[in-house]
């Protein structure tokens, strides 16, 4: 618990609050101040907008602690705010109301746009107030409120443009540039499709050498930080995989069935894993099979499937775990090489993420979840 | 849809966020305007036992300029830029970008070096700093500053060169001659939603530098030289003949449809350039 002091309405207010405590909900229960509404507290509805300091914001993006010494006001605070007033005359007037559960942040969002903006056209009303989302679809009335209120209003000031200082050169320091962020995996070709891929790494290494270590949960597990086998019994291979996404880090659970196929040089592996941070659940298939390449190399084919529940599934965003599949895959087949050959594997990239760890949890499959 | 429990420290200078980021070996977050890690956090995708608040930090929202680069301080908001209250040294491009990301409410508590630091490819600073070729001073323990290159700052989705203990402090952007001229377009199927490409364009002559960049790539975004080699020689057939082509070398595992899409991001970005001036 932390001490809080900020200003609520006008009103001073000292209190204790958790930090994850965001500020709608230190609002509405911690001040019975209920005005406030909670949609989607991912930013996207607008129904929690309050002003802070003067501008609206999120209250549902921004935690209370973070409002020590700010001046709040809620949708209670307005009774006896002239443009509020006539604001709420006009949404009274243009029936820019059904349910009225969007109106507390229709009306914080209105009020800055005819303050800031004067008076203002349709189509920039409607570009204004896209962050503020209305699930009876009474926007007409709303748009037409806001004009009506605009009309005649002056624009706010123009900003006053802050004092530059000079510009303190650093001696001719070296400005670091990557003409490449990561290099690709040697004629890496893939195929991606919604939520399947397929991928070829080229190793340089005989293709016997690597099918024995791809063979070998255990002789590769060891290599793969983040990767953690607990159990292998005959077919079925208990485990834990720990990726990182940025600030995404799920460490997924589960179990999985493996088949090998020696003289194929195939494998396939079939799972489920939990994550419970998240409460999200990935299952998948995936198969990889070892040929050989060109000049004693040989190419690896991984094909992945998988299917996503739970909250990284809202986060769907398809492509960024592809992409990261491709990047890693080059690090992968570098990797995959230093082992077979006794070196010691390259140092984890920054922000913690080793594209080993990621691509063997690709392997084994229970990454796929998280998208 | 409540974030699990954290602690949180108000900082008051960069080097104390660093300090603490190089003790909590990356379990520790900063947290800037907290747009988009907040979210995160609410849907618990992230956690963190700990977010260090930069908001209030000694010199983040230092503003520095001199006759060929204005130093905008991390700490500076979207809504503040989009207003004017920074000095756009790009000729309205910033402004324009500016207004454009997710909504007011939004860009009035979200940072320019938040935004940066966070690293979403649909990002539109990434790839605005990119065109611009612009430098993000990183600050690590000790003071230590290094300066990166923007259009090479991405290694991937939400991954940077930051280095676990560093801190994005400024953001040094090149002045454009008053000849420049440029054009940005990004694809969303709602106003304020993340984009699903990027196209975005200058060529200022009088300082030689043309440059295209399409992003929203789901990975860094990428630098069309060849294209832009055209434009800067006024071949405009050739370069908007050339960009599909162009578009496919760089993003060849892009299926066919989002390689369209981005090619046609970056077209809309090179017709806009006529007539988007000094918004």
């Amino acid at each position: 618990m932390a001490t809080l002091s900020l200003s609520i309405n006008g009103r001073s207010v000292t209190a204790e609050v958790e930090p994850r405590t965001h500020l709608a909900d230190f609002l509405r229960g911690d001040q019975h101040l209920t005005g406030t509404h909670l949609g989607c507290e991912q930013g996207v509805c607008g129904a929690c907008t309050v002003l802070i300091d003067g501008k609206p914001q999120r209250s549902c993006l921004t935690f209370a602690i973070d409002c020590d010494g700010a001046d709040v006001r809620s949708i209670e605070g307005f009774d006896n705010d002239p443009l509020m007033n006539e604001l709420r005359a006009a949404f009274t007037k243009y029936h820019a109301l059904q349910c009225g559960f969007c109106t507390p942040g229709m009306l914080a969002s209105a009020r800055d746009i005819v303050s800031r903006l004067g008076e203002v056209s349709e189509e920039r009303i409607r570009l204004e107030l896209s962050g503020n989302i209305c699930r009876c679809t009474g926007y007409v009335g709303i748009v037409e409120a806001i004009r009506s209120v605009s009309l005649g209003k002056p624009p706010a000031m123009t900003a006053v443009v802050a004092n530059a200082r000079p510009l303190k050169r650093v001696s001719e320091e070296t400005v670091v540039r990557t003409a490449e962020p990561m290099p690709r995996a040697q004629a890496g070709i893939s195929k991606a499709e919604g939520s399947s891929l397929e991928e070829r790494i080229v190793i340089n290494a005989p293709v016997d050498q690597v099918w024995d270590a791809l063979s070998d949960l255990r002789r590769v597990a060891p290599c793969v930080p983040g990767a953690e086998i607990t159990e292998i019994e005959g077919e079925t291979v208990k485990g834990r995989v720990r990726i990182a996404l940025g600030p995404i880090k799920p460490s997924f659970g589960g179990e999985a069935h493996v088949t090998m196929d020696p003289a194929k040089r195939e494998g396939r592996m079939s799972g489920r894993g939990r994550d419970s941070g998240t409460g999200s659940s990935a299952e998948g298939e995936a198969s990889w099979r070892v040929i050989e390449g060109d000049a004693g190399q040989s190419v690896v084919i991984v094909a992945l499937s998988w299917r996503l529940t739970g909250m990284l599934s809202q986060f769907n965003r398809s492509g960024i775990v592809q992409d990261m599949v491709h990047r890693l895959a080059s690090t992968f087949a570098a990797n995959l090489e230093a082992m077979l050959k006794g070196e010691a594997s390259p140092p984890a990239s920054p922000q913690g993420l080793n594209p080993l760890r990621l691509i063997w949890s690709v392997i084994i499959k229970r990454l796929f979840g998280w998208s | 849809m409540k974030p699990a429990a954290f602690d949180y420290v108000r900082a008051r200078s960069v080097s104390e966020a660093t300090d603490l980021l190089a003790k909590k070996e990356g379990d520790a977050k900063i947290l800037a305007g907290g747009q988009s890690l907040t979210p995160m956090l609410n849907l618990r995708l992230a956690r963190s036992s700990l977010l260090i608040d930069i908001k209030r930090a000694e010199g983040l929202r230092s503003l520095e300029a001199d006759g060929s680069i204005v130093a905008i301080g991390a700490g500076w908001t979207h809504a503040e830029i989009e207003d004017g209250a920074v000095e756009d040294p790009t000729r309205g491009l910033m402004r324009h970008v500016a207004r454009g990301i997710a909504y007011r409410a939004v860009r009035n508590r979200g940072t320019i070096g938040g935004s940066l630091a966070h690293a979403d490819p649909a990002a539109d600073w990434v790839s605005t700093m990119a065109v611009l070729g612009a430098t993000l001073v990183c600050e690590g323990t000790g003071g230590k500053r290094r300066r990166v290159a923007a259009d090479g700052f991405l290694q991937g989705a939400f991954l940077t060169q930051l280095a676990a203990d560093e801190v994005l402090v400024a953001i040094e952007v090149p002045r454009l001659s008053a000849q420049a001229r440029w054009g940005y377009y990004k694809v969303c199927r709602k106003a304020g939603e993340f984009a699903h490409a990027l196209g975005a364009v200058i060529h200022d002559p009088a300082k030689n530098i043309c440059r295209i960049v399409v992003g929203a790539t789901d990975g860094p975004p990428k630098l069309l030289p060849r294209t832009a080699a055209a434009l800067a020689a006024d071949r405009m057939a050739e370069a908007l003949d050339g960009l599909d082509r162009e578009i496919v070398a760089v993003l060849p595992e892009h299926e066919p449809a989002a390689q369209r899409l981005h090619a046609t991001a970056v077209r809309r970005a090179i017709a806009a350039m006529s007539t988007t001036m000094d918004h």
